[in-house]
């Protein structure tokens, strides 16, 4: 799968093509407005990453080009002013998601993952993991015809995890991702870690094999 | 303290005073001495007891068109005065009105009037001068936090990105990644530190200028869920015995209270109650506590009210500054070894 990253700070595109490279994703850089043009109009992307402030130009105005160029790429907004303004002016123009900096890897995995999985399997949107199945748009997850029945954060959880398959995922970035600004305010993520325990016992019990994993008891990795 | 021009009539009024009780005897010498050497000049005697009468009638007359004259005089004073004050004055008041009036924060320049008295004038230039630098040094130094803050955000996502990266090291000691994850954790300490800030600013810029209508009861029922994961053993008792409508930025009203609920969710150990209580006009939370907090730096930037505070320590700064914008009023108690932070919406009616 493709992905066109349109960030002018060489050292963080570099960090993200390092990771998202890792996993199925092709990697392709435009550090300017002009270069992001070109290939905009040139290329198909399954998945662009944005940055709003650019040399030559605004992503804002990237945006509009896709628009008028009908194009079905998805796009995630990756801006550093975290505005509301921009948020909504974004989605407006047809950006499917927004992250603001400073974010975690494995979050701009998994909403790479997200925005993927949306519009490439609109409405058969199923993931097949092992024995797993996971229907998407309904939030189900099923192992040999049984619906696991998990709350909607174990959910949210499990999707991050398989969007970020065979990485190593920190219990922050779990924890931010969970409980959103709030994250930082608290004295512990022991939280995450419940939820976890929680996943993992549903999943064991229902029969589905020991994806995820737990590492140094910091980090945890769905492994397949 | 009196009056400027309470002043001025006052000494007129006194002076005018002392020149006419002053100028009763004289004005007696004055005629009794013409009606004497009249009498003699017409060899007009008169018995005692006449003179007597005459003496007492000039005296009379006297007193009696003296103090006619000091009320007119009087009258015509504070008549004057009034004129004086509503015309003359006029500049001064409305520059002092304006003055009073200013506010740092609002963002709104200051227009004096032109008017031809040229010490009102000067006056006004300064006054001009003096709050022209005061915004300009305001302005920057929030230009500065806001381009600071902005600044820092790329760094820190490279930096994010980079411990990441760091982190999927198959190499990796547990002692090792032990301390990655407590850098994370001390840089999503500084991302919220800026992120606060951002906001911080952007409220003082009054942005978010959409307004709504919004449930203060529904917003703390959602914040409440949001929450649920880290109650972590705290029981939350809740009083809500209405709506309570309010008019505000949903986001903004949001933040709000998930501030304020965390900031009680933070200082309170496990198995503690927290208490929520809202009516019409008025929410209250409240946790236990051993001893009061100060009151006056609490809602300061960067005050850490304990040391065991992982806070941002902005985050009732910026509850403050969100009532500030809407004309609630928040305040801090401490009854019956209780922490009370109260929001009053009670302006927002009228």
């Amino acid at each position: 799968m493709k992905v066109l990253i349109i960030e002018d700070e060489p050292e963080l595109a570099k960090s993200m093509i390092d990771y998202l490279s890792g996993q199925q994703y092709t990697c392709e850089l435009a550090s300017n407005y002009d270069q992001a043009l070109v290939k905009i109009s040139a290329y198909q992307y399954d998945c662009i990453l944005l940055d709003i402030m650019l040399p030559g130009g605004s992503g804002m105005q990237i945006l509009d080009q896709l628009k008028s160029q009908n194009k079905q790429d998805g796009v995630i907004i990756i801006s550093a002013k975290s505005s509301l303004d921009d948020r909504i002016k974004g989605l407006e123009l047809g950006a499917d998601d927004y992250l603001s900096k400073p974010f975690h890897l494995s979050e701009l995995a998994a909403r790479i993952f997200s925005v993927i999985r949306r519009r490439k399997f609109a409405n058969a949107n199923i993931i097949v993991q092992g024995e797993l199945t996971i229907d998407l748009p309904a939030k189900k997850v099923e192992v040999g015809g049984l619906v696991i029945p998990l709350t909607k954060k174990e959910f949210e959880l499990l999707i991050y995890l398989i969007g970020n398959k065979n990485k190593v995922i920190s219990k922050s970035a779990l924890a931010e991702h969970l409980s959103g600004d709030l994250a930082d305010m608290l004295d512990n993520h022991d939280f995450v870690y419940a939820h976890i325990k929680n996943l993992k016992k549903k999943l064991t019990e229902a029969g589905s094999g020991s994806y995820l994993k737990t590492l140094y008891g910091n980090g945890y990795k769905w492994e397949v | 303290m009196n009056k400027l021009l309470n002043t001025s009539l006052k000494r007129f009024t006194i002076y005018a005073g002392i020149v006419l009780a002053g100028s009763i005897p004289v004005y007696y010498l004055a005629i009794s001495g013409l009606w004497q050497y009249e009498l003699d000049e017409h060899h007009i005697i008169l018995t005692a007891e006449a003179g007597r009468e005459d003496t007492y009638i000039i005296l009379g007359a006297i007193t009696l068109l003296t103090v006619f004259f000091f009320a007119l005089i009087l009258g015509g004073f504070v008549w004057l005065n009034r004129r004086i004050s509503t015309q003359l004055w006029q500049p001064f008041y409305q520059t002092l009105e304006q003055v009073k009036a200013f506010d740092l924060n609002s963002n709104a320049t200051v227009e004096f009037q032109s008017g031809n008295i040229i010490e009102f004038e000067e006056l006004n230039s300064s006054i001009n001068k003096l709050l022209a630098s005061n915004i300009a040094t305001f302005r920057q130094q929030k230009e500065f936090t806001e381009n600071a803050s902005h600044e820092l955000q790329t760094p820190l996502s490279i930096v994010q990105s980079k411990l990441d990266l760091l982190l999927q090291d198959g190499d990796l000691s547990a002692s090792q990644s032990q301390i990655i994850e407590q850098t994370n954790y001390a840089l999503s300490r500084v991302s919220r530190i800026n992120k606060n800030l951002l906001l911080l600013s952007k409220i003082e810029n009054n942005q978010f200028m959409e307004q709504q209508q919004i449930s203060v009861a529904e917003s703390i029922t959602e914040i409440m869920d949001l929450l649920a994961d880290l109650l972590e053993g705290r029981t939350i008792k809740s009083v809500i015995n209405s709506e309570c409508i309010v008019k505000g930025n949903r986001m903004l009203v949001e933040i709000m209270l998930t501030n304020l609920l965390m900031n009680s969710l933070r200082h309170t150990k496990k198995g503690v109650t927290i208490f929520i209580s809202l009516t019409d006009a008025k929410l209250v939370i409240a946790n236990p506590g051993t001893y009061p907090l100060d009151s006056l730096r609490l809602f300061k930037r960067f005050t850490a009210a304990s040391d065991q505070t992982p806070g941002s320590g902005l985050g009732l700064s910026i509850v403050k500054e969100i009532c500030r914008r809407y004309g609630w009023e928040v305040t801090y108690n401490f009854i019956d070894y209780r922490h009370e932070f109260a929001v009053n919406f009670h302006s927002s009616f009228e």
